[in-house]
């Protein structure tokens, strides 16, 4: 027995050494092939997501084609549990990739706050990206409070609505309402010829859960507020009139029975609602899912609805749009390989609409609704035509750290509560304001 | 005991006690450290804060939801799963044949992934659901069942009872198998029926089974997450806020992670102290029995 036990314990020794002695063995072959060629290796988290992971390995290819020197190693981004978490425990862990995508704004400036990101701006061939991409415009928005600029946004989706046209025609529309009253108004005739359906079906209105504040919220603030920012730094700055405006939008269509918070499955899809947020993505699995979705025959897309008595030209609404960060983690070299990768991807406008064919996620550049390139794709493809048009109208997240705790407390102390017809929109406003300006002291 | 075999007594603990020293006591001191601290395990800087998370916990909407959450799935959940794999031990033990079958069969449910199961229950129970609709068109009857603040958490319970009833009951079916038949015959003779038979010979002599049963649920109920992540994300309301989301939440999602520590250490501290309470009060209950 004892013998048994020593041979299995010198087995196991002998095991972990020589594994050891392996990886070391790899370690200094792959920094001898270095030095020798060159070649500097830089990782790049992409999106858990198959068609950003195609797009980013179909450049890392390309890019080995032209630059034998650098090396760009794609893999998707870990999701343990959330892919925030996974950037978090490697950076704890000194694991971090040389370049990720998929950062949003909110989480770029925790980011920033801790010192884990290199300010582009600073880095030599930032301003020919800008140039070469035609990006001046919309980078203007992404600009942190400490004046620099630490993400490249890759794509920008102006956040819509889409109207069952169908059903609205029944009811004597032929095109959707653009103002508060008149959308109260066609949900008043909504339940008094279908009992059964709803003006929105959105159980997202009573979960407080930060990011679902983007797409319903600050797609009505943005709008009513004609952009007024809500942060500005670590100040609360936002409109008032147009923030009670729009909680109140919500209280008169709960008061109506006019939202369904209750889960329901496809509701927009099965025309149990007749009004739904909608994102670029949507599309393809309508295509798969419900074919019989049309464009102008059974939906339209529209921008969000303002308060009565505004303008309804050139509305703003809320923008999903991420970017590409580079680690400050990394080596300078690295850094620098990294920004002579983006360049080369950016350098070239057909890269941009590579991304948009496989994406379907329009590319943040201000030309992408004149560009012939673009344009050509977007004949195809009308329903992203108003997607296209509304990019210089979408306003980013807000770009405080704290932003996870702020997009939480509207979501508990002013949509949740007015939604469920706890408080009324001023009083909902005022908890909400003073929560936030505790949470900025 | 010889010098030798306690050396090779140590050698084959040993992979355990590596073990638990990495995957246990090491991030247990970790979490205490981070606990004190406001550090975001990414930020250069870090202060030491004192008590102070813990004394933000304590006042904490979703901290005091999640203490009381608790304890409401634990009135809910604990006699659920008790009385239902009792019943399910009691079938399966009066089987004349299969009975390893209809184990295997009620312990399929534990092998089943919390999220999936909580997919095909939101399917069944939103808006468009067959049954919904049935209830809307026959019963005129609209019930929002996820948006319930009495529903919600009920049918969470049900859902891990019935996740956990088949593994709780070969427990119980063990315990009953080592009950003597000539207790039961004994008692026939002096008269006993059906429920005499249950309450003065079967419950008392199950004790031991019951017991460890118990302590395993009240334990379990410190642990739910999966169920309502998927279905409710806590709500409606903090009505089904565990302590495990609200940790996930701060540490993970609001990447606090001294904070979420600090929750953390108060939950074990929670979880320790429920314990030896529930304990305690089965052994009472078993003394009663004549269990010592």
């Amino acid at each position: 027995m004892k013998k048994i036990a020593k041979s299995i314990l010198i087995l196991l020794l002998a095991a972990s050494l020589l594994a050891g002695c392996g990886t070391s063995t790899n370690q200094k072959n792959e920094a001898s092939q270095t030095t020798k060629e060159k070649v500097v290796t830089i990782d790049f988290w992409a999106a858990p997501n198959p068609p950003q992971q195609t797009f980013w390995k179909q450049m890392a290819e390309e890019y080995a084609k032209v630059n034998p020197n650098i090396k760009v190693n794609v893999s998707p981004m870990p999701e343990s549990p959330t892919s925030e978490a996974g950037i978090q425990a490697a950076l704890a862990g000194g694991n971090a990739p040389t370049i990720s995508e998929n950062i949003s704004r909110g989480f770029a400036a925790q980011l920033v706050d801790s010192k884990a990101l290199v300010p582009l701006d600073t880095m030599d061939g930032w301003n020919d990206i800008i140039k070469t991409r035609n990006i001046g415009n919309t980078i203007q928005a992404w600009k942190f409070a400490d004046g620099h600029q630490y993400v490249l946004p890759i794509y920008s989706n102006a956040m819509l609505f889409a109207w069952r046209i169908d059903i609205l025609k029944q009811l004597g529309y032929n095109e959707p309402p653009k103002t508060y009253s008149q959308i109260i108004e066609l949900g008043k005739k909504l339940k008094e010829k279908y009992p059964d359906k709803y003006l929105w079906a959105n159980p997202d209105l009573i979960d407080s859960t930060w990011w679902k504040r983007w797409f319903d919220f600050f797609m009505l603030y943005d709008a009513a507020s004609n952009a007024n920012k809500f942060i500005e730094g670590n100040n609360f700055v936002a409109d008032d009139k147009a923030g009670v405006a729009t909680l109140k939008f919500l209280e008169d269509m709960a008061k109506n029975k006019l939202i369904l918070t209750q889960k329901a499955t496809d509701p927009f899809e099965t025309g149990i609602s007749v009004w739904t947020t909608i994102g670029p993505w949507t599309f393809n699995t309508w295509k798969d899912k419900y074919p019989e979705l049309k464009l102008n025959e059974t939906y339209v897309l529209a921008l969000p609805p303002v308060p009565d008595g505004m303008s309804t030209d050139n509305v703003k609404t809320f923008a999903d749009t991420k970017g590409l960060v580079i680690y400050a983690q990394s080596s300078p070299e690295k850094q620098k390989a990294a920004m002579e990768f983006i360049k080369w991807v950016y350098s070239n406008p057909e890269n941009d609409m590579k991304w948009f064919e496989i994406t379907n996620l329009p590319p943040a550049r201000d030309d992408v609704n004149t560009n012939e390139q673009f344009k050509n794709y977007l004949k195809d493809h009308p329903e992203l035509q108003l997607y296209a048009e509304s990019i210089p109208n979408a306003i980013p997240p807000i770009d405080n750290a704290k932003f996870n705790d702020i997009q939480t407390l509207i979501g508990q102390k002013a949509v949740n509560p007015v939604v469920a017809g706890q408080v009324d929109a001023q009083k909902a406003w005022d908890d909400m304001k003073k929560a936030i300006q505790g949470v900025l002291k | 005991m010889k010098k030798g075999q306690e050396k090779l007594g140590w050698l084959f603990a040993s992979p355990y006690l590596v073990y638990s020293l990495i995957f246990f006591v090491i991030p247990l001191f970790g979490a205490l450290f981070l606990s004190f601290t406001n550090w975001n395990l990414i930020s250069p800087q870090y202060e030491n804060v004192g008590f102070l998370n813990f004394i933000k916990a304590v006042k904490s909407p979703g901290v005091k939801a999640a203490f009381f959450v608790t304890y409401k799935f634990m009135i809910i959940f604990v006699p659920m799963v008790l009385i239902g794999s009792l019943v399910i031990s009691l079938i399966i033990n009066s089987l004349p044949r299969f009975k390893s079958f209809f184990s295997v069969g009620y312990f399929l449910p534990y092998l089943a992934s919390g999220v999936a199961t909580s997919v095909v229950v939101k399917g069944i129970l939103s808006y468009n659901s067959a049954l919904n609709v049935w209830l809307r068109n026959t019963w005129h009857l609209n019930i929002d069942w996820l948006g319930s603040q009495i529903l919600a958490p009920l049918i969470i319970a049900v859902m891990i009872s019935w996740k956990f009833m088949g593994y709780y009951s070969l427990i119980l079916t063990s315990g009953l198998e080592s009950i003597s038949g000539e207790v039961y015959e004994a008692a026939a003779i002096d008269g006993a029926t059906g429920w005499i038979k249950f309450f003065k010979i079967t419950l008392p002599l199950l004790y031991p089974a019951m017991f460890t049963v118990t302590i395993l649920a009240v334990g379990l109920v410190f642990g739910i997450f999966t169920e309502p992540y998927v279905l409710t994300g806590g709500g409606p309301g903090f009505s089904t806020n565990t302590w495990q989301i609200e940790i996930y939440n701060q540490a993970f999602s609001k990447l606090n992670a001294g904070y979420g520590s600090a929750i953390a250490i108060i939950d074990s501290v929670v979880t320790f102290v429920t314990i030896i309470i529930v304990r305690k009060l089965l052994e009472i209950w078993g003394k009663s029995y004549g269990w010592e």
